[in-house]
């Protein structure tokens, strides 16, 4: 380009002062929140229909081939009982994923700064990157969770319990997934919490089984899997049965999500590992 | 002439900064800088003397260990004094996610612009950065100099009144200098206050008002162009600088 060419800035052309409007920060938090959701439509392919694929394998492969010859769990057919813990297992790997990977890129490439620069407080940075988890882990518990009733039948017998199992499990995860992208040093460290710690967890937490037919010491010992309670509870939401009461599934995953958010919450504050 | 007088608060003054990193270095001590507003700053100063240490302190990027930072006479801390302050860094540091226009849309979003008005802007912007053509084209698929003209778009799109350019022709070809250069004093004939961070000593002297030298995170000395030649008896700012350093 030649130098003639350069055009004049808008100032010039208006005449116009800077706005000298009182800032909240909200506005910003609104547009965060929708850079995070604006990412994950982006990547579709690859935040949303590539796990909702992958669930659904398992629910066609373990509920429909097998499905007849495993016999009921409970008065629960098989095909059906598992979908509560697929779409769990879907989503808090999903909320968890989406904010350790946005949040680690952000941090690695810098422009963070851009964000922690803005004149947004710290609780509103929180919020506006942990909708981004909550957002994904909706459209794939949604998207999961139509294609089973119409694969399984799954009944909805508990919608009240179910939205709030959804949203405790997500904010959790979600917020976790922000605090580990805060500390993570490489990409490693984000994929090492989800592969070895998140997924063999959701798999050893009843998505499959009801642990009451696991012999001792297997059965106690899966009571201390957090990811248990939130299957129990997402299984009592639709099927409106579990292994334990709603109220502790719902206490103990509640009694997660909130350090879990206040540990993100504290790192945008403190700013800790996010500025020098 | 448009000239930020609203204010009779200096653009920025930092007082008793100082600034020591987990790992022990002190990058900052006690600094104190005051530059007035509309004014056209410079900040020179070898790699390590402290200048994106205090440019981060006043952009709410470090954790400062001590001190005062106020811009227009508020505290950084407060969500007013950020607004008024467009930073553009020395390295791009632009999202992979978006659009040229995005870019600018969220950045004005982030500083309080709602979707109209950053709409308007964003084009206006893009016009005036000659990107129209890389509207809808993502950042890394961008050429280095339209990186360096969206990082600086960026910078201004929510109409700071503190502009902060560190380094911002580092690495670019003289074309793209000159043409950054016109941008920069455009700017800063609408009243605009510019703090600029440059290697560069010809930009500093071409360019710059006031200038302040730093090294080793001290404040060694501030004045135009003239009054530090004369101050150090040199023929040029290159002189000025070296003399400078070596009085250390």
């Amino acid at each position: 380009m030649k130098i003639d060419r350069v055009r004049c800035l808008p100032e010039r052309r208006s005449g116009c002062a800077p706005p000298r409007g009182q800032i909240t920060g909200a506005q910003g938090m609104r547009w965060l929140a929708q850079r995070e959701t604006l990412r994950v439509s982006k990547l579709w392919t690859q935040t949303v229909l590539a796990p909702v694929i992958s669930a659904l394998l398992f629910i066609l492969v373990f509920g429909l081939s097998l499905g007849d010859r495993v016999r009921n769990v409970g008065t629960v057919e098989y095909d059906q009982f598992i979908v509560p813990g697929l779409i769990a297992m879907a989503m808090v790997q999903a909320a968890f994923a989406n904010n350790a990977s946005t949040i680690f890129q952000a941090r690695s490439e810098r422009y963070i700064n851009d964000i922690l620069s803005s004149p947004m407080h710290p609780w509103q940075m929180t919020i506006g990157f942990v909708v981004g988890g909550v957002f994904r882990g909706l459209l794939i518990g949604g998207s999961l969770l139509a294609a089973a009733l119409l694969l399984t039948g799954v009944p909805f017998e508990n919608p009240a319990a179910l939205a709030l199992t959804t949203v405790l499990c997500l904010v959790l995860f979600a917020a976790f997934g922000t605090v580990v992208g805060i500390y993570a040093e490489s990409w490693d460290n984000t994929t090492f919490i989800g592969n070895i710690v998140i997924l063999p967890l959701a798999f050893v937490g009843g998505t499959f089984y009801s642990v009451a037919l696991l012999p001792s010491p297997w059965e106690e010992l899966s009571h201390f899997n957090p990811i248990f309670y939130m299957v129990q509870a997402m299984r009592f939401g639709l099927l409106g049965e579990s292994d334990v009461s709603i109220w502790l599934s719902l206490g103990v995953t509640a009694a997660l999500a909130i350090p879990a958010y206040l540990w993100a919450q504290w790192l945008f504050s403190s700013g800790h590992k996010l500025k020098a | 002439m448009y000239r930020d007088t609203e204010s009779s608060q200096p653009a920025l003054a930092l007082r008793g900064l100082t600034k020591r990193y987990d790992d022990g270095t002190l990058a900052v001590e006690n600094f104190d800088l005051e530059v007035p507003a509309g004014a056209f700053f410079g900040l020179l100063g070898p790699n390590g003397a402290g200048k994106t240490t205090v440019i981060s302190a006043v952009c709410n990027l470090i954790r400062v260990t001590a001190g005062e930072v106020l811009v227009f006479g508020e505290p950084i801390t407060s969500l007013q004094a950020r607004s008024w302050i467009g930073l553009a860094e020395q390295d791009i540091n632009l999202d992979r996610f978006l659009s040229v226009r995005e870019t600018l849309i969220y950045h004005g979003g982030y500083f309080g612009m709602g979707r109209e008005e950053a709409e308007q802007r964003a084009e206006q912007m893009i016009d005036a950065f000659n990107l129209r053509s890389k509207r809808d084209v993502v950042a890394p698929k961008l050429s280095g100099g339209q990186r360096r003209r969206l990082l600086l778009a960026r910078a201004l799109m929510h109409r700071p009144r503190l502009v902060i350019l560190d380094e911002p022709t580092a690495g670019v070809d003289y074309e793209l200098r000159q043409e950054l250069w016109l941008y920069i004093r455009q700017l800063h004939a609408e009243g605009t206050t510019i703090l600029l961070t440059t290697h560069y000593l010809e930009e500093a002297e071409e360019l710059c008002e006031e200038i302040a030298l730093i090294r080793d995170g001290k404040l060694l000395a501030r004045d135009s162009a003239d009054g530090l030649r004369e101050h150090y008896g040199a023929t040029n700012l290159a002189d000025v600088y070296v003399k400078a350093m070596a009085e250390v």
